[in-house]
């Protein structure tokens, strides 16, 4: 019976049309802005002997890791590469995934910071969907080599934290270029910023305009999503329709818009400036009226308090090491912050938000790593390692391609000197898809930017 | 007999006070940095006494009533400090009623005396001490005058016994930041130091002719002026905010030509003009960690704290800011990565600030120094190491902050509404 009626309702929606019917193919929005990231030219080689952090959690003494074609070709213990393979001696030394930051303004408030290059923050209203980090990036802001050399081969560049929704972040590979197509991660979804807390409602709060408090922000963040539904809704009608084959104009492109829609529709992953804890579970049941998904709450100074509820929705709290106290919503940080957020199984990230700790992610970890050891914790480095690689790039939607040293991914490897966690640890090599990007013992073989040249000694060198 | 019987009540009082203070530590076989030109000396014990260290030696037997602590596999050092804060000065960054590091106040530069605003309750003394930090100079931060104003040293105790000196030091901008003070020019900063030192010359020399309340047409008010006598005596440095290399020569021979004590802050060019810093006996207060080139520190690099200290600059590290002023020691470790000495970077955090500042019988394991120490469980520098025992002026701290009683509260999460019962 049922069958029956399903059946004659199917018939009469035919019956609408002229005949059953035939999904056209209706031309869909193509891609913009899209990366031009080529891998540079590299070689293979076997690094060989080394202590090995494969970044999901395992560690393997005495083992080679084996780089063909620009991938991870094997990790192993017994690895014999065929005659001709390049084999580098690594014994005594450490090899990690390439370090992956999560949040970094580099480009947008890159260095030196003044009032030309101030580029991170549209705050010129509290919803600026609309804006692109990716459009304001500096490439030859020298921190991405100084990052570099701290062993960061992937980052997110993401806006400011000024407006409720800031705009979109981008994911880039490490790599020099002019363009910042050129540095873009194939491939990778785009990211976009919002914020809780003080930041927008102080911004805007200071012009007497909404938000002026943490009740406004919220009613903003609601009335874009509203807004957001319904421009889906539009463009959903419309592909219904013209898949039909019926007469139909497109609805006009609202960048704002189109921006929020592709979150509800699970293409742009959301990461969320969030200190308090109570804001935390506001922004998860914000995302539940409206159905999406939040990547990663930022700046999450308070994880510790909700971490079962972070584990429970699958959200990744990026934090500092030990930032605390210069602003209220600031003011309960924990050194054993990261650490508590991975004793309750959820996803710890350490992030930097700063020029300067982007080039020491591994040391800001092991302050991570030592604070939760001390309260008695048993954490060691192939754990504390996952903060900077694995799981920044999941929050980041790239692991499948990144973020552990396992066969097939982007061979992006960082040799050190030593443990990564000691504060005396430096990079020797950095390579990004096999290719040698960074060699602390060559410098003639490293990349500079514009910035750097003729700018203190027309003939000599900056440094 | 009635003074006999009040000088007995207050002896009594001064002899509870002091007992506080006056539990003796007998701490065997630890690796110590002693600051001192021995170095690092291995398997050796520490003897306090009455909130001094008595005996640094190996092989001391406990007499008497004394807590003895094995530290075998540990290390020690001074209490760390951090020449460069507004501890006290500043509770909450963003909350302004809980700020007094600056005053807009006409007429305040030089005389602005930070030392009545400190609050000694403030929670960012117990996280610093927890972490190695047991002394630290108090700065102002400028307000609208090229002079900040005067700087006070405390002991990170929590109550107002920390104030050990409320006049260590005077503050001053040059560079790009001072240029800002004086209308939007280096020349125009350069101008109001030096005028301002020519007149609290001038008032200092005819004294009678300018009495207070008057009107006065002088750079500065009557009272910053005498805010700088110190200064012309040599009994305080002026600390002068620079990176570029050219300012730090300026400010070098501002020094020379008045004789008085400059100290750089900042220095991220300093290391360029390493000689001259050296035979001008100025010393540089640093933070090894910022490499980030800015257009008044263009060739600022991880390796210039050690190259000052290889040409014989006295250098005096900082780092971390106010709430984190411990995490001077991860600049000390990044320092020590890039080519200073690991004794070097640890007395650059200890009696090189007791040198420069002035402080009294701190900075070294050495007998007669007061007990600030610390019990590492590891390499003082390495990241995860942790203080095991923090000692100022021989009194033990607990190792607690409000940062640890809320990490307690939340470490078993027992669900949403009982955790409020959790204390």
């Amino acid at each position: 019976m049922k069958k029956l009626i399903v059946f004659s309702l199917a018939a009469s929606l035919w019956a609408c049309g002229e005949e059953p019917a035939q999904k056209i193919e209706v031309e869909k929005p193509k891609p913009v802005y899209v990366s031009t990231y080529k891998p540079l030219p590299s070689e293979e080689f076997v690094l060989k002997g080394a202590t090995v952090l494969i970044g999901d959690g395992k560690q393997m003494d005495n083992a080679s890791v084996w780089v063909k074609d620009g991938k991870i070709h094997a990790v192993g213990l017994d690895i014999q590469p065929p005659q001709g393979v390049k084999v580098i001696g690594a014994q005594g030394l450490w090899v990690t995934p390439g370090i992956i930051d999560v949040h970094s303004h580099l480009g947008v408030y890159p260095s030196p910071r003044h009032e030309n290059n101030a580029d991170g923050n549209e705050m010129t209203a509290p919803v600026t969907s609309e804006v692109w980090a990716e459009h304001a990036v500096w490439t030859q802001d020298h921190g991405f080599n100084l990052a570099r050399e701290g062993g960061i081969t992937s980052l997110m560049i993401l806006p400011g934290s000024g407006n409720l929704i800031g705009g979109r972040g981008v994911t880039l590979k490490n790599v020099p270029s002019i363009t910042v197509q050129g540095m873009k991660f194939p491939d990778a979804p785009h990211s976009l910023k919002m914020a809780c807390g003080e930041n927008p409602k102080r911004v805007y709060g200071s012009k007497g305009r909404s938000p002026m408090t943490r009740m406004g922000n919220v009613a903003g963040y609601r009335a874009a999503w509203i807004d957001a539904k319904d421009y889906m809704k539009k463009w959903d009608d419309y592909y219904e329709k013209a898949e039909k084959g019926e007469d139909v104009d497109p609805p006009k492109q609202d960048l704002k818009l189109e921006t929020l829609a592709e979150v509800l529709r699970g293409n742009i992953l959301i990461h969320n400036h969030c200190y308090r804890a109570e804001e935390m579970a506001i922004m998860i049941d914000i995302a539940k009226e409206f159905g999406y998904q939040i990547s990663t709450f930022h700046h999450a100074v308070e994880s510790y308090k909700i971490a079962d509820l972070l584990a429970e929705n699958n959200i990744c709290s990026a934090m500092w090491a030990d930032w605390w106290g210069f602003k209220h919503e600031a003011y309960d940080g924990v050194r054993e912050n990261v650490a508590m957020v991975e004793k309750a199984k959820a996803c710890a990230i350490v992030h930097s938000d700063s020029a300067i700790g982007i080039q020491h992610l591994n040391q800001e970890a092991a302050k991570a790593l030592g604070a939760g050891n001390k309260r008695g914790m048993s954490l060691e480095a192939k754990d504390a390692i996952k903060w900077i690689t694995l799981n920044p790039a999941q929050s980041m939607g790239v692991a499948d391609r990144v973020g552990t040293l396992e066969a097939g991914k982007m061979a992006d490897v960082v040799v050190w000197n030593q443990n990564p966690f000691s504060v005396y640890a430096k990079t020797l090599q950095v390579y990004i898809d096999g290719a040698l990007v960074y060699d602390r013992n060559d410098p003639s073989k490293n990349a500079v930017s514009d910035f750097d040249l003729g700018l203190t000694d027309p003939e000599g060198e900056r440094l | 007999m009635r003074f006999f019987k009040a000088l007995l009540i207050s002896l009594v009082v001064l002899s509870t006070s002091l007992s506080a203070a006056a539990e003796s530590y007998l701490i065997k076989n630890a690796t110590v940095y002693t600051s001192t030109a021995k170095g690092k000396v291995t398997n050796t014990d520490v003897l306090v006494e009455n909130g001094k260290i008595v005996r640094v030696e190996q092989n001391i037997k406990a007499t008497g009533d004394v807590v003895e602590l094995d530290a075998t596999g540990k290390f020690i050092t001074p209490g760390l400090s951090n020449p460069s804060t507004n501890m006290g000065l500043v509770e909450i960054g963003a909350v302004s009623s809980t700020v007094d590091a600056a005053t807009i106040e006409h007429n305040m530069g030089a005389g602005f005396n930070v030392s009545t605003a400190i609050n000694f309750r403030s929670t960012i003394l117990p996280q610093n001490r927890i972490n190695g930090l047991t002394r630290a100079v108090v700065l102002p931060r400028s307000g609208d005058s090229i002079f900040a104003g005067q700087g006070s040293v405390i002991a990170l105790h929590s109550s107002a016994k920390g104030l050990l000196n409320d006049n260590v030091a005077q503050f001053a901008l040059y560079g790009s930041d001072g240029a800002r003070k004086a209308g939007g020019s280096r020349a125009a900063a350069m101008q109001l130091l030096e005028q301002a030192i020519n007149e609290a010359k001038y008032v200092r020399a005819n004294p009678s002719r300018f009495y207070e309340g008057g009107n006065w047409q002088f750079s500065q008010s009557l009272n910053d002026l005498k805010a700088l006598y110190p200064v012309l005596d040599r009994k305080v440095p002026l600390i002068i905010a620079a990176d570029r290399m050219d300012d730090i020569l300026r400010i070098v021979n501002l020094g020379k030509k008045h004789n008085i004590r400059i100290v750089i802050a900042g220095g991220g060019e300093a290391w360029l003009v390493a000689k001259e810093l050296a035979a001008a006996k100025v010393p540089v207060i640093i933070d090894p960690i910022n490499n980030i080139p800015e257009f008044d520190s263009l060739s600022v690099k991880f390796e210039g704290a050690g190259i000052l200290y290889d040409a014989g600059v006295k250098v005096l590290l900082t780092g971390g800011g106010t709430h984190n002023a411990y995490l001077v020691r991860q600049s000390a470790g990044v320092a020590v990565a890039f080519g200073m000495p690991k004794t070097a970077a640890i007395e650059a955090m200890t009696i090189n600030n007791a040198d420069v500042f002035g402080i009294k019988n701190y900075g070294q394991i050495k007998a007669g120094m007061d007990a600030d120490i610390v019990v590492w469980d590891g390499d003082p520098l390495e990241l995860t190491s942790n203080p095991d025992l923090v000692l100022i002026q021989g009194e033990k701290q607990p190792l607690v902050s409000r940062a640890t009683r809320l990490r307690d509260r939340y470490w078993d999460l027992i669900g949403n509404q009982k955790q409020g019962f959790v204390k």
